[in-house]
């Protein structure tokens, strides 16, 4: 096993300013941390804390204010726009998100060391319960770690099913709030946790 | 050897992908399905496999032969013939005339080919044995607007079947129809299935887990499951979902 996580948090921190002249932080996320191996990690939080950003900053279509995002050892924000995928790839429901503010020629940036994308990020993936879908996305999401990628799986949950596939499936939870994000190795450590009960209400176990 | 295997099939629009590492193989007379949710890329993977679009990377394979890239008329010559999820027939023309057009006798004659395929017995006969199999021998006078959806559908297999396939897709072949006209349809399917290698994209679970030897799963523009029904349907999570119960 190597030394290089495949996906590496270094100092990263985001802030949005509420303007050019009023410089006060609108919004900051700050997060630290590796991911040595392939993994499916659970990530909960409040709307707006900064789940999607975090995703953003991952996939490379976010630029963070200070920190790098490393993924197998590459830097994010140096490589090549369209080649940032195949390191880290980010899906709200169905669909590849990406949008890129180009600020500088793909051609003097580094090429992506793979080809298909190790690290996978599932933004609200539609779990419902009408159309039996739900199984096989589950098993993908175990085929894709056995392949040796790392699978996040973001989900504001609104049933208690939803928190029983996060339970059965997660094999470590990040709960965004207030600005960071806090790991929690089992889902009874995350659950019993003042904050996390308020934030899930009736659903809490 | 599959009669017709895509590998590795990996597809872009501008910027995105629309379709990761697609594997699949059809085995000759069987009968296989894709499956998948709205937008999960079900019909570009039929395009990329018919012709229309050409991946950035990966093999579509016809008998072990590289058809990659290849046009879509030309992959028809092949045998390989498709229906469409927006239905393509001749409005203004008879039922009997959308299935003489398309057989092959009637393709060779050139100009005015439909005053000649009246007149060729073989090709009549030809034209009304597709249209027994799909139910409209009834209707080969009636101008193909005035079908019902139902009817049109048929219509469309049998414009298909006219081409003669070796391989015949269908593409939500149930979009539209009613129960009824499902089961019509599933009747229909079930009768060509052993005469036919077919592919259907369904996005109707319980239709295609009726109907295929072998059932891929698409979601995210990938395979994200594959197994004969029996095994798919053993999912619990597909148990405990609401098709699972109605079983």
């Amino acid at each position: 096993m190597s030394d290089t996580p495949l996906l590496a948090l270094e100092g990263v921190n985001k802030v949005y300013r509420r303007g050019l002249l009023d410089r006060e932080p609108a919004f900051q996320l700050r997060v630290d941390r590796a991911f040595m191996q392939s993994e499916i990690v659970g990530v909960m939080g409040p709307n707006g804390a900064g789940k999607t950003t975090l995703f953003e900053m991952i996939a490379g279509s976010n630029v963070p204010s200070e920190g790098r995002v490393m993924v197998a050892g590459q830097d994010m924000q140096r490589i090549r726009y369209l080649q940032r995928d195949r390191l880290a790839i980010h899906y709200h429901q169905s669909y590849q998100v990406r949008q890129f503010r180009k600020t500088r020629p793909s051609f003097t940036m580094e090429q992506a060391a793979s080809a298909y994308p190790l690290v996978h990020l599932f933004d609200e993936p539609q779990f419902n319960t009408q159309d039996g879908y739900i199984g096989f996305m589950l098993d993908f999401f175990r085929k894709l770690r056995s392949e040796k990628r790392l699978v996040f799986i973001c989900l504001h949950p609104t049933a208690t099913f939803q928190l029983s596939i996060l339970k059965e499936i997660c094999e470590r939870f990040l709960f965004v709030s207030g600005g960071t994000v806090t790991n929690y190795a089992h889902f009874d450590d995350l659950t019993s946790q003042s904050d996390v009960r308020q934030y899930l209400g009736v659903l809490a176990p | 050897m599959p009669l017709f295997e895509a590998k590795d099939l990996h597809l872009r629009f501008g910027d995105r992908v629309v379709l990761e590492n697609i594997s699949l193989a059809f085995e000759a007379g069987q009968l296989s399905g894709i499956m998948g949710p709205n937008g999960a890329g079900k019909t570009t993977c039929f395009n990329v496999l018919t012709g229309r679009y050409k991946p950035n990377r990966g093999q579509v394979l016809w008998q072990g032969d590289d058809i990659t890239g290849k046009s879509p008329q030309d992959i028809a010559r092949l045998g390989i013939a498709r229906s469409f999820q927006l239905m393509n027939l001749f409005d203004e023309f008879t039922v009997f005339e959308n299935i003489a057009i398309a057989l092959p006798g009637t393709r060779r004659r050139g100009h005015d080919m439909i005053a000649r395929a009246y007149a060729d017995t073989a090709l009549v006969d030809e034209a009304y044995s597709i249209l027994e199999k799909v139910g409209l021998a009834g209707r080969a006078d009636d101008e193909a607007k005035s079908l019902s959806y139902g009817a049109r559908r048929a219509l469309e297999i049998g414009v298909a079947l006219a081409c003669r396939p070796k391989l015949l897709f269908l593409d939500e072949p149930t979009a539209g129809l009613g129960s009824d006209g499902r089961a019509r349809l599933a009747d229909l399917i079930l009768q060509l299935k052993g005469e036919l290698t077919i592919v259907i994209i369904e996005h109707d679970m319980e239709f295609l887990f009726s109907l295929a030897d072998e059932i891929s799963v698409i979601h995210w523009g990938q395979v994200i499951a594959c197994g004969a029904p029996a095994a798919l349907k053993a999912n619990p999570w597909v148990e405990a979902s609401n098709l699972g119960r109605l079983n």
